[in-house]
C-alpha cells in the first residue's frame, strides 16, 4: 500500500431535498482507496452507498441532490469541485462506474460498437476505425467470444452475463485509475457471478486500477476485497481490512449481519439469525447511535450522542461498546 | 423480402378494419342520415314521385345489395358524381385533396418540429425557470379554444384593425408568393394552439426516457448533454413520437382541417367533406370513409416498418 492514496473522500455529506425537508443520504464519511486496491462498500438498501458510488462520479441527480460538504479528492484534486464539463473528463476517462442491472444499463437502440466506440473516441480522440479495433480487443479481454462479431449486435442480442461483460469493457476501455462497481453481481446468476467477479479482479490486476466493490454480498467482499467500510445509515459503522473485519468484527452492525449468513456447515441451525427492529428514518433520525434501537449491546450513552469512528487496533468503528474489548481476544 | 412479405401480409390484415369501418359508417349513413327524397321533391308530392325517386336513388333495394355496391365502387375506385354538384367524386378529391395537405403541411410539420424542440429544452431545463415559461405557454395554447384563435389572429393578420399583411379568406395560388400569402395565418393559428398539446406530450415522453438506466450508464461516461439529449435519449423517444406523427397523417389528408377551412373559405377536402355530410351526398361520404379507412392501414403498415427502424428490437415476424 502506498503512503498516498488515489482517492481520498473528506467529511462527504449528501443531501437530497424532499417534500418533507432534508435528508442527509450520506453523512459525514471518509475513507481512501489506495492504487491496485479494493475496496468494499457494505450495507444494506438505502444505507448510502450507490449514493456514496454515484458522487465519485458526480452523477447525484441535482436536483433535488446536492454534496453538502466535504471533499472527493482524485490524486489531489478535488471532485466536488469541478464543474460539469471538467468532470465528463473524469467520468469515464478517470473513474469509470458499472452498474447493477446489465439488461438496462446499455442502450437498448444502439449497437455494441456505437456505445463503446462513442466512449472511447471521446476519451481519447482516436478515429473511429482505431476506437473499433481497442473496442474489439476489450471485449476479447473480457472473455466475448468473436468480439469482432459481436461488437454489432444490439444489446438485446446479448445474455446477461455477456451485456455486463460489455460494461466492464466499455468502463476499462479508457484505462481509468478507478473503476467503481456498483452491485455488479446482484441480477446476474450465480455461476455467471463467480465468473464477472473473478473477471474484475483479474483485469484490476492486469490494468492496476483500484476498485470500489459497492454490494450487499458480504460472500462478494470477502472473496475480492482487501478492505471494506460497513455502512449503516449514511455513516460508516466500521472500516477494516478483511481480515479481522470478518476474524473479529468490532460494531455490532457488522456482527450482525455476519450472523445473518446462512452457513451450510451448521446443520443444527433451524433459523437464521436476524438483526431485529428496522432501519431508522432519515428524515426521523435518533439523537444517539443510528443503530441503538436494534442493537443489543445498547446503553444508556448510546441514546444520546452519537459515536466518532475510532481506530483502535485493526479495525475503525463507530460505537461505544464494540464487541471484543482486547484486540487479542478470539472469537466466539 | 422480409419487409416485402410484412407489407403483404399487414395489407391483407388490414382489410377486415377497411370492411368493418365502411360497413358501420354505411349502416349510420343508410339508417340515420338523410333522405334525399324530400329533397328532390319539394313539397306535397304524391306517392307514386316518392316511389319512383326512391327507385332513382337507389333506397328501395335491401341493405346488403348496397352495401355490395359500396364495395364494387371501392375496388374500381369510382364513387360516382356528386349529388349536389355532379361533378365525378375522384375529381372532387383530386382537386380538393392537394389543397388541404398544402394547408395543412407546414403548420403540421412547423408543430411537430418546435414540439420536439420545445419538449426537449423543457426536459432538460426541467424544473426551471425556462421549464416553466415553456410549459406555462403550452397550457396557455391548450386553453384557448382554436375557434377564438382563428379569429383573433385574422384580426391581428389579415384586417384593417391589425396588420393587414394577408388575405382572409380565399385559395387563389398561382406561385410561391400566393402559397405563402394564404398560408401563413392559418399555419400560425395551427401551430399555436398544436404546440402546446405537443409539447406536453414529447416532454413527457423525454422526460421517462431520462429517468432510463442506460442515460445513467451514458452520463457515468461522460457523454455531454447535447449528444445525450439529441442522439440517445431522442432515439428511444421516437417510437411513441412517430406513433403521434403519423396516426394524425390520415386526418390531416382526408378530414383536413375542417374549422381552418371553413373560416378561411379554403376549398379543401375537410371542406367539402363537411358541405356533403350537411347535403348528404353520399357518393361523396362514401368515398371520404373508405379512404380514410385505407389510408389508416396504410399508416399503420409505414408506422411498423419505422418502429422497426428506429428499435432493433422490434421484429417484422
Amino acid at each position: 500500500m502506498t503512503a498516498t492514496p488515489l482517492l481520498k473522500v473528506t467529511d462527504l455529506a449528501i443531501e437530497f431535498s424532499t417534500p418533507q425537508g432534508r435528508v442527509r443520504a450520506v453523512d459525514g464519511i471518509s475513507f481512501d482507496v489506495y492504487e491496485n486496491e479494493t475496496l468494499g462498500i457494505v450495507g444494506e438498501s438505502g444505507c448510502g452507498k450507490t449514493v456514496t458510488g454515484l458522487s465519485l462520479l458526480g452523477l447525484i441527480p441535482s436536483p433535488p441532490g446536492r454534496i453538502a460538504a466535504g471533499s472527493i479528492e482524485l490524486a489531489g484534486r478535488n471532485l466536488a469541485k469541478l464543474d460539469e464539463a471538467a468532470m465528463r473528463e473524469v467520468r469515464g476517462g478517470e473513474i469509470s462506474m458499472i452498474f447493477q442491472e446489465p439488461m438496462t444499463a446499455l442502450n437498448p437502440v444502439f449497437t455494441v460498437a456505437s456505445q463503446m466506440t462513442d466512449v472511447i473516441i471521446r476519451h481519447k480522440g482516436l478515429t473511429r476505425a482505431q476506437a473499433r479495433r481497442e473496442a474489439i480487443d476489450m471485449l476479447g479481454k473480457v472473455g466475448i467470444p468473436a468480439p469482432a462479431r459481436r461488437l454489432d449486435d444490439y444489446p438485446h442480442q446479448m445474455s446477461g452475463g455477456m451485456r455486463q461483460r460489455v460494461m466492464i469493457a466499455m468502463a476499462l476501455a479508457c484505462g481509468p485509475k478507478l473503476l467503481v462497481a456498483d452491485e455488479p453481481t446482484t441480477a446476474l446468476d450465480v455461476t455467471t457471478q463467480a465468473q464477472v467477479i473473478e473477471l474484475i479482479g483479474q483485469l484490476q490486476r492486469e490494468f492496476r486500477m483500484a476498485v470500489i466493490l459497492i454490494t450487499h454480498d458480504l460472500g462478494v467482499v470477502a472473496e475480492t476485497c482487501q478492505r471494506a467500510l460497513v455502512m449503516y445509515c449514511g455513516r460508516i459503522a466500521e472500516q477494516a481490512q478483511i481480515e479481522p473485519l470478518f476474524r473479529s468484527p468490532r460494531h455490532p452492525y457488522t456482527h450482525g449481519l455476519l450472523d445473518s449468513i446462512p452457513r451450510i456447515r451448521d446443520q443444527r441451525l433451524t433459523q437464521l439469525p436476524t438483526i431485529a427492529g428496522r432501519v431508522p428514518d432519515l428524515l426521523n433520525l435518533p439523537p444517539g447511535c443510528r443503530f441503538a434501537d436494534r442493537c443489543t449491546r445498547a446503553q444508556e450513552d448510546c441514546r444520546t450522542a452519537e459515536p466518532e469512528l475510532t481506530q483502535a487496533g485493526q479495525s475503525a468503528f463507530a460505537c461505544y461498546h464494540p464487541i471484543g474489548h482486547q484486540p487479542a481476544e478470539p472469537v466466539a | 423480402m422480409e419487409l416485402l412479405q410484412f407489407s403483404v401480409r399487414k395489407l391483407i390484415a388490414g382489410v377486415p378494419l377497411v370492411i368493418g369501418v365502411t360497413l358501420i359508417s354505411f349502416l349510420l349513413m343508410v339508417y340515420f342520415g338523410p333522405d334525399k327524397t324530400f329533397d328532390l321533391l319539394g313539397k306535397n308530392p304524391t306517392a307514386e314521385q316518392i316511389a319512383e325517386v326512391r327507385e332513382q336513388l337507389g333506397y328501395n333495394k335491401p341493405f346488403l345489395v348496397r352495401y355490395g355496391e359500396y364495395v364494387r365502387e371501392l375496388v374500381t375506385f369510382n364513387f360516382g358524381a356528386s349529388e349536389s354538384t355532379g361533378e365525378p367524386v375522384t375529381s372532387l378529391l383530386a382537386r380538393t385533396i392537394p389543397v388541404s395537405v398544402a394547408l395543412a403541411l407546414p403548420g403540421f410539420i412547423l408543430g411537430n418540429l418546435l414540439g420536439v424542440a420545445l419538449g426537449l429544452l423543457a426536459a432538460y431545463y426541467r424544473g426551471g425557470l425556462a421549464d416553466k415559461f415553456i410549459m406555462g405557454s403550452a397550457a396557455i395554447g391548450m386553453s384557448i379554444s382554436f375557434l377564438i384563435v382563428i379569429i383573433a389572429f385574422q384580426i391581428i393578420f389579415s384586417s384593417s384593425f391589425g396588420l393587414n399583411l394577408f388575405p382572409v379568406r380565399g385559395w387563389d395560388v398561382n406561385s410561391i408568393g400566393d402559397y405563402v400569402s394564404y398560408v401563413t395565418v392559418p399555419t400560425l393559428a395551427t401551430v399555436f394552439v398544436a404546440l402546446g398539446y405537443n409539447t406536453r406530450f414529447y416532454r413527457s415522453v423525454i422526460v421517462e426516457e431520462m429517468s432510463r438506466d442506460h442515460v445513467r450508464t451514458a452520463r457515468a461516461f461522460g457523454v455531454p448533454p447535447a449528444p445525450l439529449f439529441y442522439k440517445l435519449i431522442l432515439k428511444n423517444a421516437l417510437i411513441p413520437i412517430i406513433t403521434r406523427i403519423m396516426f394524425s397523417i390520415p386526418v390531416i389528408i382526408i378530414s383536413g382541417s375542417l374549422l381552418l377551412e371553413q373560416y378561411f373559405g379554403i376549398p379543401g377536402v375537410g371542406k367539402a367533406t363537411y358541405d356533403a355530410i350537411v347535403t348528404g351526398d353520399q357518393p361523396v361520404l362514401k368515398a371520404v370513409v373508405a379512404l380514410t379507412a385505407i389510408l389508416l392501414v396504410i399508416v399503420q403498415l409505414l408506422t411498423d416498418i419505422l418502429y422497426r427502424a428506429v428499435d432493433p428490437r422490434v421484429s417484422l415476424k
